[in-house]
Order: C-alpha cells, then sequence, then structure tokens
C-alpha cells in the first residue's frame, strides 16, 4: 500500500500530513495568526508558510516515523484558495518531487476535506456541508462528480464570522470562528438579522453589511452585548446552512450528513444539524479540529485515493489555480 | 556517473513522453538578449561546496535575471518548480524560463512596470524558496531527473 504525502497552505493554514493505507500517520499544522481588527493577507501568509514548510516536512516524517524513500506520492493544494500561498507551497511541492523522484498530484482542497471527512467517520454516501472561511457549499456525490447543490452566491460563511470578529476586534488566536463561539455562548438576545436563502443558496453579505452596521449602533446605545451579536450571527446563518442543507437530503434521499471544513468544528452547528437529522431519521457525522481545520492529511488521503486509481500530475500541468469548482473533478476512485 | 538524460522511473513527469532536461530548456535564451552571464557563468565547476547558486544573479534590460546554480541538474530543477507558475497572469506579464548550462535565465516582457515589478518579486520570492529547498535536502538530490513532458 503506498505512503502519501500531502501538503496544504491555500489560506492561513500550513500543514505537511503523511497517509498510508488509510491511518493518518502525521498531520502537522502551523497557523498564521493576525492581530485582532485585522485579516491575513496573501504575501504575509504566503512569507509565513515559507518560513516553516521544510520544518513540517521533516516534523511530519518523523512522526510518521518514514524517509522520503517510504513515500509514494507528493500531494499538494491546487487550488481553490489564495494565489501566493498556493504557489509556495507548491513549488515546494514539486521540488521535493523532483529531489525524491517521486510522482506529483495536484489535489482539489475541497474534496480534500471530503475525503478525510469520508475516512475519518466512515460515512458511507453523505450530504457534505462544506463550511469553511473561503468555502460554503452542500455538496452530494453522483456518478462520478462531487456535485454542488447549494451554495455561497456570494462570501463563504466562515470570511462573515471572521469579518465580524474584525469588527469587534476579537482575538484571531486560535481563530476568530473559535472565539466568536465562546462569546455565543454567553448572548442572551437574539437581536433579529436578515435570513437569506435563495432557494438551493445562500448569501452572507448581507447579513454581514448589516450586523456591522447594527453593531456600531447596538454596542454604542448598549441595546445589546458583543456576546448578543455573536449569539445572533450563529443562530441565523447556522440555520440558513441547516435549511439549504435539509433541501438537499430531501432531494437526495439521503440519510447521511457529513459536516467538513473549519466552520464545522462549531459545536452549535453541529447540535443544529444534529437536530435537523433526528428530526429526519437521518446521520450526522463531523469530525473534530484535528480534521475539520484545513491540514496537511486530507491532502495526503485525497491524493492516496486518486494516487490509487492512477492519477498524476505532470509537472507542467502543476500550476495552482484560485478558482477550482469542487465539480470539476472525475472521481474516479469511486463507483 | 549516469548521464543527466538518463531516464529515471518513478518521478515526476514519469507518465513518459518526448525528451529529457535539455529538451525543454536546451534553447535558451538567446545571446545578446539578456543570456547567461557574470560571475558564476555556466560551466564553472569550482564553486564552494555550500552554495547552491554560485555567485551574483545578474539582471540585464530587458529585463532579465540570469542565475547560476552548481550544476545543469540543479538548475533544469528550479526552472520545473517554478515555469508552471510562470504561466498565470501570461496576459499582462509574459515570462520565458530557460536553462543554458548551469544558469537558470529568465526574461520578462510586460507593458506595466508594476506588474512586472511585481512578478519580478514574486519570482524572487519563489526562487528564494527553491534554492533553500534544494540546499536543505542537497544529500538527497537525485543524480538524474524524471523523464520531462513539457515540464
Amino acid at each position: 500500500m503506498p505512503a502519501v504525502l500531502g501538503f496544504e497552505g491555500s489560506a492561513n493554514k500550513i500543514g505537511v500530513g503523511v497517509v498510508w493505507d488509510g491511518t493518518v500517520l502525521a498531520n502537522p499544522r502551523r497557523t498564521y495568526v493576525t492581530p485582532p481588527g485585522t485579516g491575513f493577507l496573501p504575501g504575509d501568509t504566503a512569507r509565513h508558510h515559507r518560513a516553516v514548510i521544510l520544518d513540517l516536512l521533516e516534523e511530519a516524517l518523523t512522526e510518521a516515523g518514514l524517509t522520503s524513500q517510504d513515500i509514494d506520492c507528493i500531494a499538494y493544494t491546487k487550488g481553490p484558495g489564495m494565489g501566493a500561498p498556493l504557489a509556495s507551497v507548491a513549488v515546494v511541492a514539486r521540488t521535493v518531487a523532483q529531489l525524491w523522484n517521486k510522482p506529483l498530484l495536484g489535489v482539489n482542497h475541497c474534496i480534500g476535506h471530503i475525503e478525510m471527512g469520508r475516512l475519518i467517520t466512515g460515512a458511507t454516501s453523505p450530504t457534505v456541508l462544506y463550511v469553511s472561511g473561503g468555502n460554503t457549499q452542500v455538496i452530494a456525490y453522483s456518478e462520478h462528480r462531487y456535485r454542488i447543490f447549494g451554495e455561497t452566491i456570494d462570501i463563504a460563511v466562515g470570511n462573515c464570522l471572521d469579518r465580524f470578529a474584525r469588527v469587534l476586534k476579537i482575538s484571531n488566536d486560535p481563530s476568530p470562528g473559535y472565539n466568536i463561539e465562546q462569546m455565543a455562548k454567553r448572548g442572551k438576545k437574539l437581536v433579529e438579522l436578515p435570513y437569506t436563502v435563495k432557494g438551493m443558496d445562500v448569501s452572507f453579505s448581507g447579513i454581514l453589511s448589516f450586523i456591522e452596521d447594527a453593531a456600531q449602533r447596538m454596542l454604542a446605545t448598549g441595546e445589546c452585548t458583543p456576546e448578543d451579536l455573536c449569539f445572533s450571527l450563529q443562530e441565523t446563518v447556522f440555520a440558513m446552512l441547516v435549511e439549504i442543507t435539509e433541501r438537499a437530503m430531501a432531494h437526495c434521499g439521503s440519510q447521511e450528513a457529513l459536516i467538513v471544513g473549519g466552520v464545522g468544528c462549531n459545536m452549535r452547528l453541529q447540535e443544529m444539524m444534529e437536530t435537523m437529522c433526528q428530526e429526519r431519521g437521518a446521520q450526522l457525522f463531523a469530525t473534530d479540529e484535528r480534521f475539520c481545520i484545513d491540514n496537511g492529511a486530507m491532502i495526503a488521503q485525497a491524493g492516496w485515493e486518486m494516487f490509487q486509481a492512477g492519477h498524476r500530475t505532470l509537472l507542467s500541468d502543476s500550476g495552482i489555480t484560485q478558482r477550482y469548482r469542487t465539480d470539476e473533478v472525475e472521481v474516479t476512485w469511486r463507483d | 556517473r549516469p548521464h543527466s538524460d538518463q531516464v529515471s522511473p518513478g518521478g515526476p513527469d514519469s507518465q513518459g513522453g518526448p525528451g529529457g532536461p535539455r529538451a525543454q530548456g536546451g534553447s535558451g535564451i538567446p545571446d545578446g538578449q539578456g543570456g547567461p552571464g557574470g560571475p558564476g557563468s555556466p560551466g564553472d565547476e569550482g564553486a564552494p561546496a555550500n552554495s547552491v547558486a554560485d555567485g551574483a544573479l545578474t539582471m540585464l534590460l530587458p529585463p532579465t535575471l540570469t542565475v547560476p546554480f552548481r550544476s545543469p541538474l540543479e538548475a533544469e530543477m528550479a526552472r520545473r518548480a517554478m515555469a508552471p507558475e510562470a504561466q498565470r497572469h501570461q496576459q499582462a506579464v509574459q515570462k520565458e524560463c530557460a536553462v543554458n548550462g548551469s544558469v537558470l535565465a529568465v526574461r520578462w516582457t510586460a507593458e506595466d512596470p508594476g506588474l512586472l515589478q511585481i512578478s519580478i518579486n514574486s519570482f524572487l520570492d519563489l526562487l528564494v524558496r527553491v534554492v533553500r529547498n534544494i540546499r536543505r535536502m542537497r544529500p538527497t538530490v537525485p543524480l538524474s531527473l524524471g523523464r520531462g513532458k513539457g515540464g
């Protein structure tokens, strides 16, 4: 059975993972954290990744107890994501592939999340809610493609949460979404926000504009607390996500739901999804922060599946792409 | 000692196809238009053992960068690692990468000096990463590259 090394660095997390025959042998990761009130810019993020990636590579091999000779394939995130960070990681993957004389595989980041979610949870054919800072999609597998049944028509739900965190100057350590979640637990008042589900899709940019404005007004007058706003934002956006997921499950006749992506770590989202699944007699699957949040092992796992199915990426075709749809990939490793 | 064009199975381009490393970069950028030059010219085999890129980078006009490496193999490795990123933003900035001996030569063509600067800076950032990568893994540098196809 092959061992696959995976590089992930499409946003502010850089990870290197090793997967062998369905077992995660190593999965070290570093996060680029910016000061409160700020976000992460492509150039700075790329610099962060460049500074730590080789240390992470060594760490991964040591943790896995392997050498370069034991690795059968180098997988990396081809896209989607931020251009400079993606390119910084891809160039290292290409160099390593040449130095070690191993085949290269460009992996779709979204499919990395899905394949890791399937591996860890054992879900067979779930409706997937993929929610992160960069992506919000409802996905189901059909005829060799991960089909997008619903998605955001503007910004990702995680982006909405992260940008709201900046307004309140909430710390980005360990992540703004995590800190919003902790504050939301102390919220007592539900502030009515726009609820924008559009058929199978969702929209978050209007909610963000509204709550940014509301925050200034209502906090100044003492009408509500920052915790109330965090609570209200979560309840609103998560309810929207549950609705579009349920709609997709009804369409597909699906009895399984799988949450992947960094926002999937949120326990309130998992709780709301669990309630919906129970009402439908369906089963909910979710992973913990090791695999929900962007990591190298998920790229290695997707790469492992692709490698076994005979996929290879030539160096000439190994450029990154910031826009890479989930349904662009032919999923030849599934029936 | 194997010739640098020897086929080596299992590499990143092991699906096959015509040519080896020199088939892709061998023509180089024509002399007189920013070809290899300056310290660390091709064929300089007596470089210090602890440097991957020997001598100084050379920048000429029109914007052409020449980067001497220790060997043609490492120059070609660097070119293959960075060439795929050269294809991005081709409408605004054209970038040609070629290997002449042990020298990686890169030439830019752009109308907008601002975009040109961004492209050069970005390339240099990646180049530093590639050079450090090779330097750190130097003990495992293969004697030959896998057979290339448009790489």
